[in-house]
């Protein structure tokens, strides 16, 4: 593994008197791609939303690039580098496709010391993004919403290759994709990973798990059951890690 | 349906209060007698100028998802205290400042600062606190007119100081200067709106709060902003009221709000947030003081205004409905 990009340490996560996460240990290298696997309630949005700054931990601590780190909102997890794909979209259907593309960081030229959006030069860069992407929407111009899921999915998804940064979340990526589609964004995340980014992907589908992640880490409740280097498991064995069944083969890997 | 077709479709439904606008204009100039004068439609703009000015603020915060009741008391309360300060007569208590103009800018900070302050304390409670923006400003509707009632007395101030009046009485091009001040913010906050990373923000923050929070944006202090916006454009409003009625009446502007809820729906704004765009809401505007000089020139009884505007505003709403089917049908 190279050299740590994050490196969790006894995150937990309590609800009230409830323990949605009881101690989570584990580390994301530069370039690598962790598969974030677990049964429903097993804690993985809780995770991704406490080291993307929509949550905060109830204790232990965080390392990002070698430095204590701590998000107490998107915009400081964003400036620190770590980019935020969400399971329900993060779109706002009632502003066009460039709108969204550059939400929160639009590019402006200062008219008298204002701020103005440069809408031209938006466009130009969201046209290249999903060109690069092999992604086709109609127009640029369309409010989203009336886009279809798809399309509205693959806009996160460019968003987040474009905007890249250090580490990228993904909560679900390929929830409202078609196959093909699917196939385009699990290359994307290769993609990014070799620009030496980090990529956290959760997911349901073991085979997208071992398509596309160098390490595969199972979550159960709200302690990590595993975390193997994907050459070395198998998708029952992942699948007895989740369910709980036997946890032979699971140490950490070295 | 061809590129061309769909694009000019979409224009007209973009803009279609301006139509309606024109459509009201053209058919009250062919049947109402001496309605087609020029001196009739700079009327219609002067009328509407406190209106419309009240009117943008309550547009940028349903914009951005939320809700201002507060903005007519707020217009009171502001006008009320320029004219306890520079009205001569009443309660007034005629302070007078050398050089004249100097009142000027005074008695307009301090109506913008009264509506920032009450702005400040709506947007505080709404995003810090977290409650509902409609009981909050139901709230501040109610204590601020009460706080009127206090200060005057329920009696009213007149007289007010003629370098501050010298707004309403000096025109430029037929139309008084508190009608240019009105147009001026409608062009300088559709400008905000349409071409600033603010105005896009709150556009943006009113179709899915979550997301601009997620992407980073500082959703918090933006509405707060927003909120403190409208109420120092209310402030504004009251300020214009102040000298359009040369003075403060306990009760002045009573009816104003739903007047100015009434010009943002028809104006294709959506009390849902998120859609809505400041020329459209003064399109409204205009479109609600058209019908009243229409209303006023067949010498109806003026009781008849209310009925009409009701309708108006359900119209509206209608037709917002039908825009969005055919949005679909283009999509």
């Amino acid at each position: 593994m190279s050299e740590p990009l994050l490196v969790l340490d006894n995150v937990t996560k309590n609800y009230g008197a409830i323990e949605a996460l009881k101690g989570i240990s584990f580390s994301i290298g530069k370039g690598e791609v962790v598969a974030l696997l677990g049964d429903n309630g097993a804690g993985k949005s809780t995770l991704v939303k406490i080291i993307s700054g929509g949550l905060e931990p109830t204790s232990g601590r965080m390392l990002f690039e070698g430095k204590e780190f701590l998000a107490k909102s998107p915009a400081e997890a964003k400036a620190a580098g770590i980019e935020t794909v969400y399971q329900d979209l993060s779109l706002c259907t009632n502003v066009d496709v460039v709108a969204n593309f550059f939400m929160g960081r639009e590019i402006t030229r200062k008219f008298l010391g204002i701020p103005v959006l440069d809408e031209r030069a938006m466009e130009a860069v969201v046209g290249k993004a999903l060109a690069n992407a092999g992604t086709r929407i109609p127009s640029l111009r369309a409010n989203v919403e009336h886009l279809s899921g798809g399309q509205r999915q693959a806009i996160e998804l460019n968003r987040f290759v474009h905007w890249g940064g250090k580490l990228v979340l993904l909560d679900e990526p390929f929830a409202a994709l078609g196959v093909e589609q699917t196939r385009r964004g699990l290359d994307m995340i290769r993609q990014v990973a070799n620009q030496g980014i980090g990529v956290v992907i959760i997911t349901h589908i073991m085979q997208q798990a071992f398509q596309v992640a160098d390490r595969i880490v199972v979550i159960r409740q709200g302690v990590v059951a595993g975390d193997v280097a994907r050459n070395k498991t198998s998708p029952d064995a992942v699948i007895n890690m989740i369910t709980g069944e036997t946890l032979a083969g699971a140490g950490p890997t070295g | 349906m061809n590129p061309r077709t769909r694009k000019a479709l979409e224009f007209v439904l973009d803009n279609l209060v301006w139509f309606m606008l024109l459509f009201v204009l053209v058919v009250f100039s062919i049947f109402v007698p001496n309605y087609f004068q020029l001196g009739i439609f700079a009327n219609i703009i002067e009328a509407s100028s406190v209106l419309g000015v009240m009117s943008i603020g309550l547009a940028l915060v349903i914009i951005a998802g939320h809700m201002d009741l507060s903005v007519e008391s707020v217009a009171a309360l502001s006008a009320m205290a320029v004219g306890i300060l520079f009205c001569s007569s009443g309660i007034g208590m005629g302070v007078q400042l050398h050089p004249e103009w100097l009142m000027v800018p005074v008695s307009l900070l301090l109506a913008l600062a009264v509506g920032g302050l009450i702005g400040a304390f709506n947007g505080y409670l709404v995003v810090k606190v977290k409650m509902s923006a409609f009981i909050i400003t139901l709230a501040s509707y109610i204590w601020v007119r009460g706080l009127v009632l206090v200060v005057s007395g329920g009696r009213s101030a007149q007289d007010l100081a003629p370098a501050i009046r010298w707004f309403g009485i000096q025109r430029l091009v037929g139309l008084p200067l508190t009608a240019w001040i009105a147009v001026g913010c409608f062009v300088v906050f559709s400008l905000i709106m349409a071409k600033t990373p603010f105005g896009r923000h709150l556009v943006m923050i009113g179709g899915n709060e979550t997301a601009t929070f997620r992407a980073g944006i500082r959703v918090n202090r933006n509405l707060i902003i927003a909120f403190v916006l409208a109420g120092a454009i209310a402030g504004l409003a009251g300020w214009l009221l102040a000298i359009r009625t040369s003075g403060a009446t306990a009760n002045l502007g009573v009816g104003l709000l739903f007047n100015a809820f009434a010009a943002v729906v028809i104006g294709g704004v959506s009390l849902k947030g998120g859609v809505g765009t400041l020329p459209g809401v003064y399109a409204g505007v205009l479109l609600l003081s058209a019908i009243n000089t229409a209303i006023n020139l067949m010498g109806l009884p003026a009781n008849f205004t209310q009925v009409i505007h009701g309708l108006l505003v359900l119209a509206a709403v209608l037709l917002d409905a039908f825009k969005q089917t055919i949005r679909q049908r283009l999509a």
